[in-house]
């Protein structure tokens, strides 16, 4: 390829023919593109489950069978369960990192490009065999996707749907191994002279802890599936009832399965770190708080696994209880520091802001249910309840979604050098935001009252109807959010180029000195690094060097909960007069 | 790398203290395994950089006044395109389908994933790009 | 553009959406176990469950004084600080360590006395003995729930005189035929919990509670409340089990002593002479002869 060829789409580079462009994308190694190819794949997959959900949303909004008989049921739920989960969710955080991170570190790309793309292949085709269960004629996969034994083994899902579902799981299960030890090799060995760790932003932290939670989490989910894969499959008697094989399948499940929410959720709170200074025009609040923080949840992440077990009557309680209620101190911490970003601040609410907001808003209730539902007693009496769907709902899509969204539309210049339309990103916001909370606001309700998780159906005088009735409404008034916003990409392409650098104007990390897009290896030349914020440092040091003023301790000489910045001034004053001449 | 070794180092620490805790507190041979094999896990990687942040002089990442210019030069290798992650990973799910399916299309995605995979090591060691 | 009015916007569409939601839901409370009173939680029927439902009622005070305090705290911030002039330049603060102090303990000292709270309530609820065999001696009442796909079994084994000989009496309910729990009001009931194929849950919500049944789980699995509230309550599986898990249902009556023994007769005339456990011998339940039906001794 020559050097015009790699040129972004400037005036007079040669345009690809149709053969060459699938080309490009079957062997590239180009962490921008195969990062877009995630997000697009984790984005169909976030579409199929939301049709799931609505056909789930269907059924339940009468009493009686209406739409789909109970085994297509079970199949819907245990799929778009699987489908969020593991191959929208899970996928999504290897496309925003594999994007941003090299940027924000300064790399000319990630440390192992092809094993980069071989992971894609394997979310790819690993979602794919494990959504083919639809296409056999005994189903997919109906055993939840938590595919608790025996219910899970050959005896009582001896359909094809469930050896598609583990295996293919297995499958993408490994690239995202391999996708994370990409990271942290990247991580630690690739960052631009004067990116010390304590200069990185937040993002990138949160990458490297949720890729070793990764590590951590995602070879116990696959050593489990071999062996329920090996009982069905063998003959093995790994999850036999006689030897204690239900419990023992919980915990292993449960071991990756918590930990795999924090995976789903770090990475967006990540997110949400990278946009509330730039439009709260204030650096981050508690830098190095915000670190710790981030770590401490992922430690405590793997060891509060057996609160999905409470009602088991195998495991500690008070041990899992008090591991659990102490993971919502760091949690809360990350929270007052995010406030404590936008406090003071000149906010304005663009849609990258606007979507933020949404998370904190959503997020907190989320996890305020998920104290409740920490302390066992009252687990008890809720847990498998609608109560714990909209715990999880509100905590995950809260996060999930709303960050993906907010991640969009803040890097869709850096990505594609076209800026997404800000009007039909306010209707695409608010359209979701009023159709959430009517979808799973009332949830709670229902499932205090006694309507348990996964049922098909309930019967006219159980109290459930008209709660079950505004969720389904709101379901599909969530589900017509959508459309404003694939109007907006496909709108967006035939936008007016972005020609700047930073076309909000108060970005402060790396990829916002290099152009939108970037080119093939991602910089032509890099600033001076000595702080989080180098591009910042580098566009307006007059404003960075107020910070000297409104802080102490920033020069070393005391604690400060501040990123490292020894040297920074004197490359500030440097900046100025570079303006100034 | 000592800021990373740290890292690693304080999750090494969490996990040593807290898999004894878990077995005395349950007894629950299950959770405390996994307990320890991720607490070996970060010792691992705790040791593995720990013993190379002691070896080697900073790097410009690691230090606060590292220049731009102090990076320069040949950063490594990248390859600029390559169709063998694509036939790995269609070679393992064809062995996956096999698993599922049945052992002779097992056996038919090992054979094809042998040659796959010998194709990706191999990439760079001839033609235009050989090292 | 409007900056002030997506802010304005946003909280009024909060507004509508939480108003609503409370209006409806207000509306739709036809059924009086379900008060906006105990935020939907079903009238409590035992001892146990009123422990439960005081912590819930507590909880929730806590969880609500909290969310009001941040969300004011992120409106607050919404108002004040939104920009006023395109050229706006605030202060550049980047930490405080007394208030990041503060909102690290304050949390902290949340959380150890929720956890105090927690294990109070907790050994309340589970106080049966952990050996089954001693768990049904103490209790006046043993029942052995078996629950199968897709139907519950209820086998009586001890509490009544009419279960004059060593054998159980039982009841069962399939997804077709809702059949019933009888239990006596103010009389300790010790359940063990069988299962013979899948994982079910016993879940009765006026309870408060729930367990799982667990395949060879059934040593382990019991727990014993008292009734204290007569009446017939609705009872689910509350464990997903294959494909009519929705269907898996069963009642619980909770009545007087007399209409207890009235209707474990029935079973008797009726020949339900047990124990009716699908899938096991007899002789290996644990707590079903001998050393569980203390009553003879």
């Amino acid at each position: 390829m020559t050097a015009v060829a790699d040129a972004p789409a400037a005036v007079g580079a040669p345009t690809r023919t149709l053969g060459q462009q699938v080309v490009r994308i079957l062997t590239t190694t180009d962490h921008k593109l195969i990062g877009k190819l995630y997000l697009i794949t984790s984005f169909v997959w976030f579409m199929v489950g939301g049709v799931m959900a609505l056909l789930i949303r269907s059924e339940l909004a009468f009493p009686g069978q209406q739409v789909v008989n109970d085994e297509v049921y079970n199949q819907l739920f245990t799929m778009h369960g699987t489908i969020m989960l593991l191959l929208f969710a899970t996928p999504l955080f290897f496309g925003f990192a594999n994007v941003i991170m090299p940027l924000q570190i300064g790399s000319p790309d990630v440390a192992f490009p092809r094993l980069n793309m071989l992971s894609y292949w394997f979310f790819l085709f690993g979602g794919l065999i494990a959504a083919a269960g639809f296409l056999t004629p005994s189903g997919a996969a109906s055993f939840g996707w938590f595919a608790y034994t025996p219910l899970s083994d050959g005896i009582n899902s001896p359909g094809i749907g469930g050896d598609l579902w583990i295996m293919g799981l297995w499958l993408a299960g490994l690239g995202t191994i391999l996708g994370a030890v990409n990271f942290i090799t990247t991580i630690i060995c690739m960052r631009a002279p004067g990116m010390t760790m304590f200069r990185m932003p937040i993002f990138v932290w949160n990458t490297l802890v949720t890729s070793l939670l990764v590590l951590i989490a995602f070879p116990i989910l696959a050593g489990a599936l071999l062996s329920l894969e090996a009982d069905r499959k063998l003959g093995a008697h790994v999850f036999d009832a006689a030897n204690g094989g239900p419990i023992l399948w919980q915990h292993l499940f449960w071991f990756f399965g918590h930990p795999e929410v924090y995976i789903i959720a770090l990475p967006f709170f990540g997110i949400v770190t990278e946009i509330l200074p730039v439009f709260s025009r204030k650096p981050i609040f508690g830098y190095v708080g915000l670190v710790a923080a981030t770590l401490g949840i992922a430690i405590l992440s793997v060891a509060v696994w057996a609160h999905h077990m409470f009602v088991t009557g195998a495991v500690d309680l008070p041990f899992f209880a008090g591991m659990t209620f102490l993971i919502a101190v760091p949690t809360g911490v990350k929270f007052f520091n995010w406030i404590g970003t936008m406090w003071g601040g000149s906010l304005s609410f663009d849609t990258p802001m606007l979507w933020s907001l949404g998370f904190l808003t959503t997020f907190l209730f989320g996890g305020l249910t998920g104290v409740i539902l920490a302390s066992p007693p009252l687990d008890f009496a809720v847990s498998d309840s609608y109560f714990v769907v909209a715990h999880f709902h509100y905590v995950v899509f809260g996060t999930v979604v709303f960050a993906m969204f907010a991640g969009f539309y803040f890097w869709w210049p850096k990505m594609t050098g076209k800026m997404l339309d800000e009007r039909l990103g306010k209707i695409h916001f608010w359209l979701l935001f009023v159709g959430f909370h009517s979808t799973f606001l009332v949830q709670h309700w229902l499932g205090v009252e006694g309507f348990p998780r996964r049922y098909a159906d309930y019967g006219s005088d159980d109290g459930f109807t008209t709660l079950n009735q505004i969720s389904t409404v709101g379901a599909f008034l969530l589900a017509s959010s959508t459309l404003p916003f694939l109007w907006n990409v496909y709108k967006a392409r035939r936008g007016p180029q972005v020609t700047v650098d930073d076309p909000w104007g108060w970005g402060r990390s790396l990829e916002w000195a290099t152009s939108c897009p970037p080119p093939r290896h991602n910089f032509v030349s890099i600033p001076r690094i000595r702080s989080e914020s180098p591009a910042f440092d580098l566009h307006h040091p007059e404003i960075a060097a107020l910070e000297y003023e409104d802080n102490d301790n920033l020069e070393g000489g005391g604690v400060a909960d501040a990123p490292e910045m020894e040297g920074r001034k004197a490359n500030l004053d440097e900046n100025r007069e570079g303006n100034d001449a | 790398m000592k800021a990373e070794t740290w890292i690693f180092v304080i999750c090494t620490f969490f996990f040593v203290l807290v898999a004894p805790a878990y077995w005395f507190v349950t007894e629950d041979p299950t959770g405390t395994s996994a307990l320890v094999m991720t607490a070996l896990l970060t010792m691992l990687v705790s040791f593995y950089l720990g013993f190379h942040a002691r070896k080697m002089e900073p790097r410009p990442e690691d230090r606060k006044d590292g220049e731009i210019a102090d990076g320069a030069g040949e950063l490594g290798f990248f390859p600029p395109y390559s169709w063998w992650p694509l036939w790995c990973a269609l070679t393992l799910a064809t062995m996956v389908l096999g698993v599922v399916i049945g052992w002779w299309l097992f056996i038919i995605g090992s054979a094809l994933g042998t040659i796959a995979l010998t194709g990706l090591i191999f990439e760079y060691y001839r033609g235009e790009h050989a090292h | 553009m409007g900056l002030e009015l997506p802010k304005r916007a946003r909280n009024l569409a909060l507004g509508v959406s939480t108003g609503s939601a409370l209006l409806f839901l207000s509306g739709c409370s036809v059924d009086e176990d379900s008060d906006v009173n105990r935020l939907a939680m079903p009238v409590p029927a035992s001892e146990e469950a009123q422990h439960i439902f005081d912590l819930w009622a507590w909880s929730w005070l806590a969880a609500i004084i909290t969310g009001v305090i941040v969300w004011a705290l992120m409106f607050y911030v919404a108002v004040k600080y939104r920009r006023r002039s395109e050229t706006e330049i605030p202060v550049q603060t980047r930490y405080n360590l007394p208030i990041e102090i503060f909102y690290t303990i304050a949390p902290v000292m949340m959380v150890i006395v929720f956890f105090f709270f927690t294990i109070d309530t907790q050994d309340k609820v589970l106080h049966a003995p952990k050996d089954l065999a001693s768990a049904n001696a103490e209790a006046p009442i043993n029942v052995t729930v078996v629950a199968q796909k897709w139907g519950w079994t209820f086998n009586y084994t001890k509490g009544s005189e009419v279960i004059g000989s060593d054998k159980a009496l039982w009841e069962a309910t399939t997804p077709g035929q809702i059949g019933t729990l009888w239990l006596v009001e103010g009389q300790p009931v010790s359940i063990d919990l069988y299962s013979p194929d899948v994982i079910h849950s016993f879940w009765v919500p006026n309870f408060l509670f729930k367990m799982d049944v667990v395949p060879g789980r059934e040593a382990t699995n019991h727990f014993t409340l008292t009734p204290d509230r007569a009446g017939t309550y609705v009872g689910r599986c509350a464990e997903l089990c294959g494909t009519y898990h929705s269907r898996m249902l069963f009642n619980v009556k909770v009545t007087d002593q007399a209409s207890f023994d009235a209707h474990l007769q029935e079973l008797r005339d009726q020949n339900n002479i047990g124990p009716n456990i699908p899938g096991i011998e007899d002789s290996q339940i644990a707590g079903l002869f001998g050393l569980s039906n203390g009553g003879e001794e």
